[in-house]
């Protein structure tokens, strides 16, 4: 390794061109011409790519380089931007542009003939841009701007089709999901600010780092500046992991994952299967030291829970790629659980050999599909090229498809030799060394995770024999083109043992391990052979009898109703129960709150002016008659006084002569009778 | 002495004047003459930032030497016997809180100017009537003198009344009146306090009673008997009068930012105004609001704002969460964007009474930020109104296929305010929320309950913009108007790309480089939270 090595500087520079390049082709495609763009973004990639493993080279199992520089200050705060090479950003780095190069060349083939073909290539680059840009931040504020960004270009590329009205809903629900846990990841931000000041990771997490220098005193998180009640650390934890849950497909968040297989199905390997849903898992790894007990133990529950529903889902499923999905989500439970449990190594060893096997499983699925879809259109045909009971017999029409789907399957169901093999074992045989130490529920951790594995065996035994083995009902069935098989191949050998470990049969020499040594409780030899034997042998046999069930397609031995299947079936509800207790409720409230709106809030002001109207027309009305209703009454009375004096002044004589003599008249009477 | 903000100031005005006097012979000519004088009034205030000192010296807020621009002239000198002598100054300068609405008003002038395309009738009262309310609102921006502000701030009333009274849609009447008597229900009261002000400060220079502002924020200046003494501590209808006062000239302000349960002129007026009156509106009006609340309200009487942080903040959430709740409920999408101003400005709030050097900060981005954002989603609804007259989210659907560009704008638009990374409104409201989370440790004003809270509002306009994307721009396209709409609907045209692209770029550009704003006002903000805590 000692060959090539670069300087802090150089290699800041090369991860700074495997980030960027992804981008240059989300801009020159958008704001150039039009054109397919195909050859900028495999260029693009391919030179992400490259500099993504020459960084490899230089920094795995060496000193991690950090650079930084101001990006903006607020009041006195400075707040930087920089760079981040260690072991996990640099093997994510490898990992996610390594997988996007190989997705990239097969979406030729898959996406060939799109009329929007140029935006996909657009999405990809954003998408590869985000991913990248995620894993080799050094500050969490950055992170979360990534993390943003991941969800926003898979919401795009799960719309893709955005005519199809399933497609738009489901990039909706899975972007709603993912700002759910952001808020749980904002709040973590925002108590790790309030507390040390500062988002730099190395800083906060690294050894001697601040989250190691505060200490707890008496309930009291104390940092070097400032201190807050310890419920504070858990939450923080928690919020962190919120964040993850969504990005990564934990129970209870997950289920915007089955749906976003609505995306093509090179996105859905790109994405939902090797690289954003490892983002959650990433996180976890970059802020690790933050978590305490409580997190921790509330980690390994989601993360086993998770494991096991989304297995038992996966039974019963008939959509190839929902089958695949739940496997996902299965999958990454056991990653979380491992994280949970401490085994830091065995879950990113999980997370890379699941990278691999899963995206081969999704692109051979994709293989499977775009043949049918093919035929479908070829002969006028109407069916669901998705569901695997409208298959069969694929195994002599595609037969290099049918290798890589039973190496990957091989992987997934952790048979020996295989990738999976070494990185479940690890994961299991952890396990159980941990609950040794530990009563109550968490002695049941291991036994539902092996559980769980033998679970997964079925589910993919099903789907190989559903899908390649009994007769086939189309004639003329091709092999994918050789563009498509050919990414087959590579992933293949990806997902065998040798990319991983020299010794098939022990994960103790594999290099990922050994570079997160550190993290986890030291192994047992009688456990090393014990559980590995007695999971294969069962395994096998599951697969047998999946082999009776399904291989002959003749007998349907396992009854498709009955409430178990429904559960299965339906996902045990989460959709409708979703449905039913955040989407209509709150929509329910919205009305509520512009009913009140209108009626109340604005109803008062509308009120007042009304009010106001009525005491101007009384004050009008008390003007009119009251008020000026004196004044003319004042004048009225002058005008009647006026009236009565002038009678007096008629002109006439015989009127003036009756006055007087009325005066007269007058006087004499009271002068001389009174 | 330089002249450069009045320049900036009655520009509009003098060009309004040639409007009036030119013949109607020149009616189209009238639009090119407004849109240049708000292209000149945006290369004035760059060139006003590019020039701004940002060092502590100049940081402004309550030292009336370390504002920069300063125009002081003596004004109306009176001299009322025994009283004293009347002392109204025309006082402008600007600092570091007031210089980014400069940009912004400038910006958001120009954006609607070219909305003002749409106006077909009655040109020369409309042009003049635009340009007054722009003298109005950059004097608004750009006063020191409580008396000349207060002008100002009346004077925008006047030609929004007639601008929406007018111009308007339908219900434009009710809806005029519904604005102007709800917004100077807030001013008289204000008119009060300015006088109380005015009785209780003297001036030390000149030993006379002052409108200045600046000198209203030294409690040495008041008189030791006064009623808005520090010192004497007076009461009013049995609080203290210092309160009394911040609560009036807050409800005066927040009835302009709005706030909950002060906002329901705002979907009325904003939905009944024409495209660029509703822009303005969003885009300034609301901001005129916030900054008198930082520049006034809290300047003056810092000792009353910290007493009300708490119910300042809660108003926020309140706003934050209530004003998205309705947005949610919307079936007309120009309401929806009203009712989405009225959330995203309650950050604005949240951020201004944590009292944090992050959540002010945050707080003045993000008025930037919406007004940016709100002008280009108002002139994205006026483009679609103007072509079909009908704006019913239910009427439209798969608009992506018809207009793809105009799609692109609106996704632009809408992530960008939904608080996507990358845009501004993301640092605005992440500050804002850390801001108010800090609070509790910093001086204790905000519980941390209220950032959690506030939170909630980014998912909820996460949901309200993304259904309606699903609902009006995917999916096949089906039209209320049919076939008749289909040609109607013409994609972005040249003039609207030049209305939307700046705004798209200010967003973005202030979304990776806060630094564009935050560099400019940190003094400004350092002093001010100085000020504000003692």
């Amino acid at each position: 390794m000692e060959v090539l090595s670069f300087s802090a500087n150089a290699l800041c520079l090369l991860s700074i061109i495997a980030v960027a390049f992804p981008f240059l082709s989300f801009l020159t495609i958008m704001l150039g011409r039009k054109s397919p763009g195909s050859a900028i973004s495999i260029f693009n990639t391919s030179i992400s790519f490259i500099s993504s493993i020459l960084v490899f080279i230089s920094v795995w199992n060496g000193e991690p380089v950090q650079q930084q520089v101001e990006w903006f200050s607020i009041g006195s705060n400075v707040f930087s931007a920089g760079i981040l090479l260690n072991n996990l950003s640099v093997l994510m780095m490898v990992l996610v542009s390594g997988i996007s190069v190989l997705v990239h060349i097969y979406s030729i083939s898959y996406m060939k003939g799109d009329i929007n073909i140029h935006k996909y290539w657009a999405y990809l680059g954003l998408f590869c841009f985000s991913m990248m840009g995620l894993v080799v931040s050094d500050s969490l504020l950055l992170i979360y701007m990534f993390w943003e960004l991941v969800g926003f270009s898979s919401y795009l590329l799960i719309g893709f089709w955005f005519t199809k009205d399933a497609a738009s809903q489901a990039a909706k629900k899975a972007f709603i999901m993912n700002r759910i846990g952001d808020i749980g990841f904002l709040t973590g931000l925002m108590i790790i600010y309030s507390q040390f000041g500062t988002f730099d990771i190395v800083k906060l997490f690294g050894s001697g780092g601040m989250i190691d220098s505060a200490s707890i005193v008496d309930g009291i998180w104390i940092s070097a500046s400032t201190e807050m009640p310890v419920i504070w650390l858990t939450i923080a934890g928690i919020a962190f992991f919120m964040g993850a849950m969504a990005k990564s497909a934990q129970f209870p968040l997950h289920t915007w994952l089955p749906d976003a297989m609505e995306g093509p199905t090179s996105v859905s390997a790109l994405i939902h299967a090797a690289t954003m849903v490892a983002a959650g898992v990433f996180l976890l790894g970059r802020i690790y030291p933050l978590f305490d007990s409580v997190a921790l133990n509330i980690i390994t529950i989601i993360g086993v829970l998770t494991a096991f529903i989304a297995a038992t889902i996966a039974l019963t499923q008939n959509d190839i790629k929902r089958i695949l999905a739940y496997s996902t989500i299965s999958q990454l439970g056991f990653i979380i659980a491992a994280m949970g449990i401490g085994a830091y190594g065995e879950s990113i060893f999980h997370l890379a050999t699941h990278a691999f096997f899963k995206c081969l499983l999704f692109l051979a699925a994709g293989a499977v599909i775009h043949q049918l879809h093919h035929h479908k259109e070829q002969h006028n045909m109407e069916f669901d090229h998705q569901d695997i009971r409208m298959m069969g017999g694929l195994r002599k029409q595609m037969p290099v498809t049918f290798i890589a789907m039973c190496i990957a399957a091989a992987a997934l169901a952790g048979l020996p030799f295989t990738s999976g093999f070494l990185s479940k074992d690890a994961i299991l045989i952890t396990s159980f060394e941990w609950a040794e130490g530990y009563h109550g529920f968490k002695k049941l951790v291991p036994y539902i995770l092996t559980l769980t594995s033998w679970l997964t065996v079925f589910y993919i035994a099903r789907l190989i024999f559903k899908v390649f083995f009994g007769k086939s009902r189309y004639t003329d069935l091709h092999e994918a083109p050789t563009s498509m098989t050919r990414i087959l191949m590579i992933l293949s050998f990806g997902s065998l043992f040798i990319l991983f470990s020299f010794n098939p049969l022990s994960y103790d020499g594999s290099w990922i391990l050994k570079g997160f040594a550190g993290a986890g409780v030291k192994g047992f030899d009688r456990l090393h052979l014990f559980i590995p034997a007695i999971v294969t042998v069962i395994s096998l046999a599951i697969i047998f009898i999946a082999y009776k069930v399904y291989g002959g397609r003749a007998v349907q031995t396992f009854p498709e109703k009955g409430l178990l299947y429904r559960f299965s079936n339906r996902a045990w509800y989460f959709d409708s129960l979703y449905d039913f207790l955040f989407v209509r409720s709150t929509t329910a409230l919205s009305r509520l709150s512009y009913k009140f709106d209108k009626l109340v809030v604005d109803g008062l002001v509308n009120l007042l002016a009304t009010l106001t109207n009525i005491i101007s027309e009384v004050a009008d009305w008390f003007d009119r008659n009251i008020v000026d209703g004196l004044v003319n009454g004042l004048a009225t009375l002058a005008r009647k006084t006026g009236d009565f004096a002038r009678q007096f002044q008629s002109g006439k004589l015989q009127h003036y002569l009756l006055t007087m003599l009325t005066l007269v008249v007058t006087f004499f009477i009271l002068t001389y009778f009174i | 002495m330089n002249y450069i903000l009045s320049i900036l100031i009655f520009l509009p005005l003098i060009a309004a004047l040639v409007i009036i006097l030119l013949p109607s012979g020149f009616r189209e000519r009238f639009k090119y003459i407004a849109l240049g004088t708000s292209i000149v009034q945006f290369f004035i205030s760059v060139y006003i930032y590019l020039n701004f000192n940002s060092s502590a010296a100049f940081a402004g807020i309550n030292r009336e030497s370390q504002f920069q621009l300063v125009e002081k002239m003596s004004w109306i000198r009176l001299d009322l016997g025994s009283i004293g002598k009347l002392e109204i100054d025309y006082l402008l300068g600007i600092d570091g809180l007031s210089m980014p609405f400069l940009i912004l008003s400038a910006l958001v002038m120009f954006v609607a100017t070219l909305a003002s395309w749409e106006i077909k009738t009655n040109l020369k009262a409309f042009f003049a009537l635009l340009l007054l309310l722009n003298t109005a609102i950059m004097g608004v921006f750009c006063s020191l003198d409580f008396f000349l502000f207060y002008i100002f701030y009346e004077l925008m009333l006047l030609p929004l009344y007639f601008l929406i009274g007018m111009w308007g849609g339908v219900r434009r009447e009710y809806a005029a009146i519904k604005f102007f008597l709800y917004t100077l229900f807030g001013s008289v009261f204000m008119l009060l306090i300015i006088i109380g002000l005015y009785f209780s400060v003297l001036n030390p220079a000149t030993g006379n009673h002052t409108f200045n502002m600046i000198l209203m924020m030294d409690p040495a200046n008041y008189l030791g008997s006064s009623i808005f003494s520090t010192v004497a501590s007076q009461n009013l209808l049995g609080i203290s009068a210092r309160l009394l006062a911040f609560i009036v000239l807050f409800v005066a302000f927040a009835i302009k930012v709005p706030i909950v349960p002060l906002h329901t002129w705002l979907p009325d007026a904003h939905v009944e105004a024409p495209t660029p009156v509703s822009i303005i509106l969003a885009g300034l009006l609301l901001k005129v609001g916030g900054y008198g609340i930082l520049r006034i309200c809290y300047s003056i009487f810092p000792d009353a704002a910290i007493q009300s942080a708490w119910w300042i903040g809660l108003i926020g959430v309140v706003s934050i969460l209530y004003g998205a709740l309705n947005a949610l409920a919307q079936t007309d999408l120009k309401r929806l964007i009203a009712y989405s101003s009225v959330s995203h400005m309650g950050f604005v709030l949240l951020g201004i009474a944590s009292g944090t050097t992050e959540g002010v900060s945050g707080a003045v981005l993000q008025m930037i930020s919406h007004g940016g954002l709100s002008a280009m989603l108002f002139f994205l609804v006026g483009m679609l109104y103007n072509r079909v007259h009908d704006r019913e989210i239910a009427n439209f659907r798969g608009l992506a296929l018809v207009m793809p560009q105009y799609t692109a704008f609106v996704m632009i638009a809408f992530f960008a305010s939904l608080g996507l990374p990358g845009f501004s409104a993301f640092m605005a409201e992440a500050f804002s929320l850390i801001g108010a989370f800090t609070s509790q440790e910093v001086n204790g004003l905000l519980p941390r309950w209220m950032a959690i809270g506030g939170s909630v509002g980014i998912l909820l306009s996460a949901a309200y913009f993304l259904w309606t994307l699903q609902r009006m721009f995917f999916g096949q396209t089906r039209l209320k108007g049919g076939d008749v709409w289909l040609t109607r609907l013409r994609d972005v045209n040249i003039r609207e790309k030049f209305a939307l692209v700046p705004l798209a770029i200010v967003a973005i550009a202030l979304g990776i480089f806060p630094s564009l704003i935050f560099s400019k006002m940190n003094a400004s903000v350092l002093a001010f939270i100085q000020l504000v805590s003692g």
